[in-house]
C-alpha cells in the first residue's frame, strides 16, 4: 500500500495539451474516483500513473518515489482494463499467476496465492478455463483477481464495469467496494458514471477539459458543487437550472420577465445568475413558484414529476406518492439552504452521460 | 422462427442456396484443378500417349520418366536447393517481417506510415527490372550461385509481404494486452514474445507457409542469380520446357512439375488446420 501524489501533471500530444496541470494527493488506502465526460483527461491521467503514457510536465510519486521515468513493471501497480485484456492463450490460473511468475516467485507460493484469490472471488471452479470460455462477469472477476493476487501498492481501474450489463454492473460495484474495505489497497478508479464514482469512492475528483473541476467526498460534491459543471454532472435525476437577473436582491427575473421570488439573496451580489435546485429539494406547497404538471412517474418509493415553469422544464422528486395529475398547476417551495447560485452561463449538456447512468 | 411451416420453408431455402454454393465451388475447383490433373496424368504417360487426338484419359501408366529424372543428380540437388532456399527465406522473412510489422502496428514513430508505404511501393517495381542490378551486386560481393544469395533476394519481396500481413494481424489485437503484460512485469520485448507472439502463432504460421510457397516456385531470380550449384527446381522445369535442341520433353516436364507440386500439397495438407484458423483470425478480432 502506498500514497500517490500528482504534482502539476501535464500531458501534451504534439502541440496540443490535454492535461493542464493536475495536482492530487491520494492517501494510503484511499479509494479515489476520477470522473468526468469523455475526453476530460481522466483516463490519460490514470495511464500516466500506470506508466503507459509518458509525462510531459510535473511529477507523479508513488510512495516517496518519483516514478516519471520508471517502467510500468517497476511501479508495483496493478491495473484492470475496460476490456479486461486477459491473455487469451492462458487459462485463468496462468492469467492470474503471470505477474507472479514474472517476478520469479516460488511455484508453491504462486499456487497458494492464486488459490486464495480465486476463493475470494469465487473463481475456484474456473481456474482451468480459457478466457473465451467465460461470461463477461467472470472475465471481469478474473481481471480483478489478476490485480489482487499481486498485492500491489496501488490498484488502477479504467472503466472496469462499462462492458457489463446494468444488473451485473450494480452487483460488481458492491463487490469492488467490499473488496476495497477488506484489502484497503490504495485505489484509483476512472469512470464516466457519476453514480459509480459516488457509491464507490471515499473521494471523488471531477475532471473537465483537462483540469480538476472539484474534489471532495461524494456528499460534499453533491451538497456544495463549486461550479455549474459539477452541479450538472453530479446527481441523478440532474439538478434544475434557471438563468435570470436578480432584481431587488431576491427576485429572479427570467428571460420572459416571469419573476420568481427566491428565499435568499446572492451573498456575492451578482446581478445575473444561474439558480440550481435539485429535484428532491422542491416541496409542493400552497404558495410558491407556479408550474404546470406534464408527466407524473411513480416508482413506489418516490415519484418523479416533470413540470413546466415559465417555459422551462423542471423535474421534481418527492418521497412517497402524490395525487397530482398532469395538467394541474402546483406551487413549488424551496428552503433557503437548498438554493445554489452560480455565475450565469449556459448549462453544460451532459445528456450522453445520463444515458449511461 | 417458431412455427414448423416457416421453419421448413427456411430450411428449404437454405438448402437450395447451399446446393448452389456447393455447385459453384465444384465448378471453380474444376477450373483450377484440371490443369494440375492434366499435368499429373501426362507425367504417367508414355511418349506415344501424350500427343494423341483426342487426348487419352485411359492408358497404361508408366513410371519411366520419374525413375529417369529422380536418378539425375541435377534434379535431386535442385530439389534440395529449393527446400533450403524456401525454408531459409521463409524463416528470415517471418522473423524480420513480423517484427517490422509489429513496430508499424504499435510504435508511434514520426513517418512510420510513410516508411511502411514506401516498403510496400517497392513491391510495385517489376522483378525483371531488379534482376540484373541484383546480379551485379551479387557478383561484386562474390555471392553468385550460393543459397544465401537466393535467400536474401527472396527476402526482399517476402519481408514487405510478411510485414503488411502481420501488421494488420497485430492491429486486430487489443493494445491493452501488451499494456497489461508490461504492468505485470514484462518489458516491451517480453510482452511481444510472451503474449503477442504466442497469440499470433496461427497468423505467423500461415504467413510463413505462404512465403515459403512463393519462394518455392520463384523462377526469375533463381534463373539470374544461380548457375549450377544453387539453382532450384523451377529453373530445371524452365530448362526442360525451353530445350531448343530436342524440343520440349513433355513427359519430363510434367513429371518434374509433379515432383515440385507434391511437397507443397503434402505440406499444405499437414498444416491445413493452422492455415484456416490463421486466415480467419486475421480477419476478425483476436
Amino acid at each position: 500500500m502506498s500514497t500517490v501524489q500528482i504534482r502539476d501533471a501535464r500531458k501534451s500530444y504534439g502541440a496540443v495539451e490535454v492535461l493542464h496541470g493536475v495536482s492530487l494527493d491520494i492517501e494510503d488506502g484511499e479509494f479515489v474516483a476520477l470522473v468526468g465526460p469523455s475526453g476530460c483527461g481522466k483516463s490519460t491521467l490514470l495511464r500516466m500513473i500506470a506508466g503507459l503514457e509518458d509525462i510531459t510536465g510535473g511529477d507523479i510519486l508513488i510512495g516517496d518515489r518519483v516514478v516519471n521515468h520508471i517502467a510500468p513493471k517497476d511501479r508495483d501497480i496493478a491495473m484492470v482494463f475496460q476490456n479486461y485484456a486477459l491473455y487469451p492463450h492462458k487459462n485463468v490460473r496462468d492469467n492470474m499467476g503471470f505477474a507472479l511468475r514474472q517476478r520469479r516467485i516460488r511455484k508453491a507460493e504462486i499456487e497458494q496465492r492464486v488459490n486464495n484469490t480465486a476463493q475470494i472471488l469465487g473463481l475456484e471452479n474456473l481456474l482451468d478455463r480459457k478466457p473465451r470460455q467465460l461470461s463477461g462477469g467472470q472475465r471481469q472477476r478474473v481481471a480483478m483477481g489478476r490485480a489482487i493476487v499481486r498485492d500491489p501498492n496501488v490498484f488502477l481501474f479504467d472503466e472496469p464495469l462499462s462492458n457489463l450489463d446494468a444488473k451485473l454492473r450494480v452487483q460488481m460495484r458492491s463487490e469492488i467496494k467490499e473488496l476495497h474495505q477488506r484489502l484497503k489497497t490504495t485505489t484509483i478508479y476512472v469512470t464516466h458514471d457519476q453514480i459509480e464514482a459516488m457509491t464507490l469512492a471515499d473521494r471523488v475528483v471531477v475532471m473537465n477539459g483537462g483540469v480538476v473541476e472539484q474534489e471532495g467526498s461524494p456528499l460534499d460534491l453533491y451538497d456544495n458543487p463549486a461550479s455549474l459543471f459539477v452541479a450538472a454532472f453530479i446527481g441523478s435525476p440532474p439538478m434544475n437550472f434557471l438563468e435570470g437577473d436578480l432584481v431587488g436582491g431576491t427576485n429572479l427575473v427570467l428571460a420572459d420577465s416571469t419573476a420568481l421570488p427566491l428565499p435568499i439573496g446572492d451573498p456575492k451580489g451578482r446581478s445575473r445568475v444561474t439558480v440550481g435546485i435539485r429535484p428532491e429539494h422542491f416541496t409542493i406547497a400552497d404558495s410558491g413558484w407556479p408550474a404546470t404538471v406534464s408527466v407524473v412517474e411513480p416508482t413506489g418509493s418516490e415519484t418523479q414529476i416533470t413540470a413546466r415553469l415559465a417555459g422551462h422544464i423542471v423535474r421534481i422528486l418527492i418521497r412517497g406518492r402524490t395525487a397530482t395529475k398532469p395538467g394541474e398547476t402546483i406551487h413549488l417551495a424551496i428552503a433557503p439552504e437548498y438554493v445554489h447560485l452560480f455565475d450565469a452561463a449556459p448549462v453544460p449538456q451532459l445528456a450522453e452521460l445520463e444515458d449511461v447512468a | 422462427m417458431s412455427t414448423p411451416i416457416s421453419s421448413t420453408a427456411h430450411r428449404t431455402r437454405t438448402s437450395t442456396s447451399h446446393r448452389l454454393r456447393v455447385m459453384g465451388g465444384i465448378a471453380v475447383s474444376i477450373l483450377f484443378l484440371f490443369p494440375i490433373y492434366w499435368m499429373v496424368l501426362t507425367s504417367f504417360k508414355q511418349q506415344v500417349d501424350i500427343f494423341t487426338t483426342p487426348p487419352k484419359f485411359l492408358f497404361i501408366p508408366t513410371l519411366e520418366t520419374y525413375i529417369e529424372y529422380m536418378q539425375r543428380a541435377d534434379i535431386t540437388r535442385r530439389l534440395v536447393n529449393t527446400i533450403i532456399v524456401a525454408t531459409g527465406s521463409g524463416l528470415l522473412s517471418i522473423v524480420v517481417g513480423a517484427m517490422a510489422g509489429y513496430a508499424l502496428a504499435r510504435i508511434r514513430i514520426r513517418g512510420a506510415a510513410t516508411f511502411g508505404l514506401l516498403i510496400l511501393l517497392s513491391r510495385g517495381v517489376p522483378p525483371i527490372a531488379l534482376a540484373v542490378p541484383m546480379f551485379l551486386v551479387a557478383r561484386k560481393l562474390g555471392l553468385t550461385d550460393k543459397h544465401i544469395t537466393l535467400i536474401l533476394a527472396y527476402s526482399t519481396f517476402l519481408i514487405p509481404y510478411v510485414m503488411w500481413l502481420m501488421r494488420s494481424f497485430f492491429l486486430s489485437l487489443p493494445r491493452e494486452l501488451e499494456e497489461s503484460a508490461m504492468i505485470d512485469g514484462c518489458s516491451r520485448y517480453g510482452a511481444l514474445f510472451k503474449i503477442i507472439i504466442p497469440i499470433s502463432l496461427p497468423g505467423l504460421l500461415s504467413t510463413l507457409i505462404f512465403s515459403m510457397i512463393l519462394a518455392w516456385e520463384e523462377l526469375l531470380f533463381a534463373l539470374v542469380l544461380t548457375n549450377r550449384h544453387a539453382s532450384t527446381i523451377p529453373v530445371a522445369i524452365a530448362g526442360i520446357a525451353g530445350d531448343t535442341v530436342n524440343g520440349a520433353n513433355w513427359g519430363a516436364l510434367t513429371a518434374v512439375g509433379t515432383i515440385t507440386v507434391v511437397p507443397v500439397v503434402i505440406f499444405a495438407l499437414l498444416v491445413q488446420k493452422w492455415l484456416i484458423t490463421g486466415l480467419a483470425e486475421g480477419a476478425t478480432k483476436g
